[in-house]
């Protein structure tokens, strides 16, 4: 008997996943199937006003879900009835809760239920959506455009020529090397875990703090241009305003180096932030980037009420994971040449 | 009896295809070493609550008796400390036994898979309470 089975760990964060999935609401779905990203869809809520009269977003909110942003091939509809998609959202809770089977290479981790770290032991808007996607209708990423494909090619062969994934540091991930995640986007996306943001408001601007990795967007409201084309940011140049209760933030000067899902530095980004009932934020995005996909697309993200603080997320500082993943490279190369050598001339 | 060296040298390469991907900060299967597994039971001297992973650094007696240092990497703090768990909570001194895998150039490191007090408790047992 292994020593993992004197804990019921899975087992009970499961019974605690049901319980707290059977409590959440189902916010900002009470809207017709097939309404789509519009920015000025009608919501019979009104935000709390800010003392300069801004629709109220500051808090802290998450946006941890277990719905794809793609849908499944093997679903059809728009829409889960909620009994569905709480079973979907019980059953990937539980997956989160066992994890792995130990000695599996995905094993080789630690487990996310005795950090907190799965989805079902914090707080969690209940989507609908049977995919993050809303536009195109069918819930995918649009075809890639022949300039896209190609790009993606060449991308590949650059990652190629540059060896392996562990050969030297710059082939890390990003998110390995503390420079950008899902979490910071633009658009933020949720990821496995730490999907807390913090929204202050000031009457000429709005700060949007990422806590994985810790960057502030600081978003002007006073309707100045954007950045000249030649300044390029992670970021992007990104500019606020409202639309009736709707924050619209306009971002273009995009990297090629994040190319967020494949996307060119070309990309041009319109996120829209609108407070559908005390606890929910609908964030939706739209993406127009022709020299990638053959059409823009669009997407929506509930986010939900959270607490604070958040932690620093000073990542470079506590980043040993680095140092470890290249040391062990470099230590099953030594022992790859010893083998070698070893076959070579058996004594 | 069921050890983890003979799951990891006995699993089908089928079983490695089909485990879940953990979508993470890093790719552990390159830092820690799937055939090192472990089981400490040792004393906590520190823990570093730190992003993007908390260290947990424990002495553990070896064979002989010595105590040998030994740093163990988790999960991010943000969730613990949200749920209350904090450096009060789980303070140095408090024994541990913990399940992980060795990093892979042999040093004492390792991944802390389960983290459990020596009583048999779980160091974190979730909680909806909000």
């Amino acid at each position: 008997m292994s020593h993992r089975c004197l804990v019921p760990a899975s087992g009970f964060a499961l019974a605690a996943a049901v319980v707290w999935l059977s409590t959440i609401p189902a916010a900002g779905q009470a809207r017709p199937a097939g309404a789509r990203t519009t920015g000025s869809q009608a919501t019979a809520y009104t935000a709390p006003r800010t003392p300069d009269g801004q629709p109220d977003l500051q808090g802290f909110w998450t946006n941890a879900t277990y719905t794809p942003l793609e849908r499944p091939k093997n679903v059809t509809k728009e829409f889960y009835t909620r009994e569905e998609a709480l079973e979907i959202a019980k059953r990937a809770a539980s997956q989160e809760a066992e994890q792995t089977e130990p000695g599996t290479v995905a094993d080789v981790h630690y487990d996310f239920t005795q950090f907190g770290l799965d989805k079902s032991q914090g707080a969690m808007a209940l989507n609908l959506r049977t995919s993050l996607i809303v536009d195109p209708p069918e819930g995918r990423l649009p075809p890639l455009s022949a300039e896209g494909t190609r790009r993606a090619a060449e991308r590949d062969a650059a990652r190629k020529s540059r060896g392996g994934p562990h050969d030297a540091v710059q082939n890390e991930p990003l998110s390995a090397r503390c420079i950008r995640m899902d979490r910071n986007g633009p658009p933020m996306l949720g990821g496995a875990y730490n999907n807390t943001y913090q929204i202050m408001q000031t009457p000429g601007q709005v700060m949007i703090l990422t806590e994985m990795l810790h960057e502030a967007r600081i978003v002007p409201l006073d309707g100045r241009p954007h950045l000249p084309p030649n300044v390029r940011q992670w970021a992007g140049s990104y500019r606020g305003h409202w639309e009736g209760q709707t924050l619209v933030i306009d971002t273009t000067n995009l990297t090629d180096k994040f190319a967020f899902q494949g996307a060119s530095e070309n990309m041009h980004l319109t996120e829209r932030f609108t407070r559908v009932d005390a606890e929910t934020i609908r964030y939706q995005f739209t993406v127009e980037d022709p020299s990638t996909w053959t059409r823009p697309w669009s997407a929506e993200v509930l986010w939900k009420k959270d607490i604070g603080p958040i932690f620093e997320h000073a990542c470079h500082e506590g980043n040993y994971g680095l140092y470890n993943t290249l040391a062990g490279a470099r230590a099953e190369e030594k022992r790859a040449a010893e083998e070698a050598a070893k076959k070579k001339s058996p004594k | 009896m069921r050890t983890r060296q003979a799951v990891a040298t006995g699993v089908a390469v089928g079983l490695l295809l089909a485990a879940a991907p953990i979508l993470a900060h890093h790719a552990f299967s390159a830092e820690f070493d799937i055939n090192k597994p472990f089981k400490l039971r040792g004393t906590l001297t520190k823990w570093e609550m730190i992003n993007p992973h908390s260290w947990f650094h424990l002495d553990v007696k070896d064979e002989g008796g010595t105590l040998v240092p030994w740093m163990i990497e988790g999960g991010s703090p943000n969730q613990l400390m949200k749920q209350g768990v904090t450096k009060n909570s789980l303070a140095a001194g408090t024994e541990l036994v913990i399940e992980g895998y060795q990093a892979k150039d042999g040093t004492n490191k390792g991944v802390g898979r389960n983290l459990v007090l020596a009583d048999g408790r779980r160091l974190f047992i979730g909680s909806n309470e909000k």
